[in-house]
């Protein structure tokens, strides 16, 4: 479903995000890519959406280069591709209800069925009854799930999160998580960039590590990931991350 | 989750009809939205339609003046006579037969003949003399005939006739003051023109930059819905949809604004006319005009919308 070979990406200004990135997910896996900060998950999920461009190698999305891809066609790439990002990216002055909606507007769906489709995402979030309230009236972990309604309310084959559970308390945190393991039962392909190691130990699913732009490891699913002997800290201190 | 119609996922590849109910939704959003833009700010909107009001006002108020003027230089026309001096010595059998046979001529309204003596009774009323022909010997006055010109003649060829007359000695035509009139309406239509042009690419920067400050208090949302998938064509649509209204409405209010100030002179303008013994009123603009007025300036709002929000799609485009 996507496929990384030797991807870099460097920001103008020189910053080197990833400098040599190569994997492969296949549709229908859960993948958490998890490292400190600036290791460049951010990046990782970017490129795959087009919210940037490879300076070098591929960025395979469906068997398609995205890099080659022309610029009108990154609006139809865009919608099979749900995002949910770490600070929600919501409409602060559109009602929850339009927010989520955005998507279907977008695809020119009847009223009735953005209607109907809405409701249901908000129902599977829990959300249903705040569809009339606007986004800064919301906690965080509802804000969050505001976005993953609008994120997978389009029946995207694949979806990102960037640091879901970045500010959530345990609870919520292993709340969220639950959304997209129901999500990925329900056979979609999901990416999760998260530093949340407690919570990523516990779910079991496939690991990719990033340090520094590169892969440093790739810990497969339902295999024991508890903290691996060989692999000292990246920054004592900090806790443990791989 | 992923069910098999999934009208989101995948290029818009609905058949015709599915894909042409999909894009007029899509049409109805925008306009739903570039309304709610404008009812949102309700302040600024009324402002930027004052502007542009009163800018179209300009250019539209000054052609409803020329073409009132023009009507005016039209039927002081008419009323001009040309003073058709006779031979001195002719005598008055001639003048009458003369008089009946110009009356019958089709560019000919009415023929006032005047004759030595009353032409010397004004002249001395003129003078502030108390009479004039006690003074002189013999009346050197010859007959003058008023010749009122009919409408829709040309005066050269009716002169031209005039002087092949026997008995004709000169025409006098003071038309210096029409051909001033007539060269002042020139220069005014001129300035009309230029008006016209200068105030409708006022009309497109002045909704560009109202729509350029929309894009840049709705910057997020731009990207946002970047993020989820639509296409430049639609972000474009609503700031396209903002700049028509603009445009139209502005029109609209111009065509308003013109139209109280005809009305308000309208009742000291019956009582100029009625001094001229005219009745009409004053001349409305023209249905062409106002189309052209309002179409033009919701044509031209579209124009600089179009314009900045093309530039600020490229500006944010990864």
């Amino acid at each position: 479903m996507i496929s990384f070979e030797h991807v870099a990406k460097r920001y103008p200004g020189g910053m080197q995000a990833l400098s040599d990135v190569t994997f492969h997910v296949n549709a229908g896996e859960l993948v958490f890519i998890t490292g400190h900060s600036g290791a460049g998950k951010s990046t990782l999920l970017k490129l795959i959406a087009l919210l940037e461009r490879p300076s070098r190698g591929q960025v395979l999305f469906d068997g398609r280069n995205v890099g080659k891809l022309a610029r009108r066609q990154i609006p139809y790439l865009r919608r099979r591709i749900g995002v949910i990002f770490q600070d929600h990216r919501l409409l602060s002055d559109k009602r929850v209800f339009d927010n989520v909606a955005l998507p279907l507007l977008i695809a020119g769906l009847p009223f009735a069925e953005i209607q109907r489709r809405v409701r249901a995402a908000l129902d599977k979030v829990g959300l249903l009854d705040k569809e009339k309230l606007y986004p800064p009236m919301l906690s965080g972990g509802e804000q969050q799930r505001v976005g993953i309604a609008r994120a997978i309310i389009g029946r995207p084959p694949v979806v990102l999160a960037d640091e879901p559970t970045g500010n959530l308390d345990p609870a919520l945190s292993a709340e969220i998580m639950n959304y997209f393991l129901r999500l990925n039962e329900a056979g979609v392909t999901v990416l999760i960039a998260s530093h949340d190691l407690e919570l990523i130990r516990s779910l079991r699913r496939r690991v990719l590590v990033l340090s520094r732009g590169e892969i440093i490891d790739d810990l497969p699913a339902r295999a024991r990931v508890d903290a691996p002997e060989g692999q000292p800290p990246e920054q004592p201190g900090q806790g443990a991350l791989w | 989750m992923v069910s098999a119609r999934s009208p989101v996922s995948g290029r818009e590849t609905a058949g015709g009809t599915a894909a042409l109910r999909a894009w007029s939704r899509r049409h109805a959003f925008s306009l739903l939205s570039s309304l709610g833009t404008i009812a949102r700010h309700p302040l600024a909107s009324l402002m930027t339609f004052g502007v542009l009001a009163f800018a179209l006002a300009l250019p539209l108020a000054l052609h409803v003046t020329l073409t009132n003027v023009e009507r005016l230089g039209q039927q002081w026309e008419r009323l001009d006579t040309l003073s058709v001096f006779l031979h001195p010595g002719l005598e008055t059998p001639e003048v009458d037969r003369l008089v009946s046979r110009l009356s019958a001529w089709p560019q000919v309204l009415a023929v006032d003949p005047v004759s030595p003596d009353q032409g010397l009774a004004e002249l001395s009323l003129q003078l502030g003399l108390s009479d004039a022909g006690g003074l002189l010997a013999d009346n050197p006055l010859p007959w003058v005939l008023e010749v009122t010109p009919a409408p829709g003649f040309q005066r050269e060829a009716l002169l031209a006739r005039l002087h092949e007359e026997d008995g004709v000695s000169s025409v006098v035509v003071d038309l210096q003051w029409l051909e001033r009139l007539d060269a002042m309406a020139e220069v005014l239509s001129r300035l009309v023109n230029l008006l016209a042009v200068l105030l409708a690419l006022g009309v497109a920067v002045i909704i560009g930059n109202t729509i350029r400050l929309d894009i840049q208090n709705r910057s997020e949302e731009i990207e946002v819905m970047a993020l989820v998938g639509a296409t430049p064509a639609f972000i474009r649509r609503p700031f396209l949809y903002t700049g028509l209204w603009y445009g139209l409405i502005g029109g609209i209010l111009a065509w308003l604004l013109v139209t109280a100030a005809l009305l308000a002179l309208d009742e000291p303008f019956r009582n100029l006319s009625r001094t001229y013994a005219e009745t009409a009123g004053l001349l409305h603009p023209g249905r062409e005009v106002l189309a052209l007025v309002v179409g033009g300036s919701g044509l031209f709002g579209l124009i600089g919308s179009w314009l900045v929000v093309g530039q600020h799609l490229r500006r944010i485009d990864p």
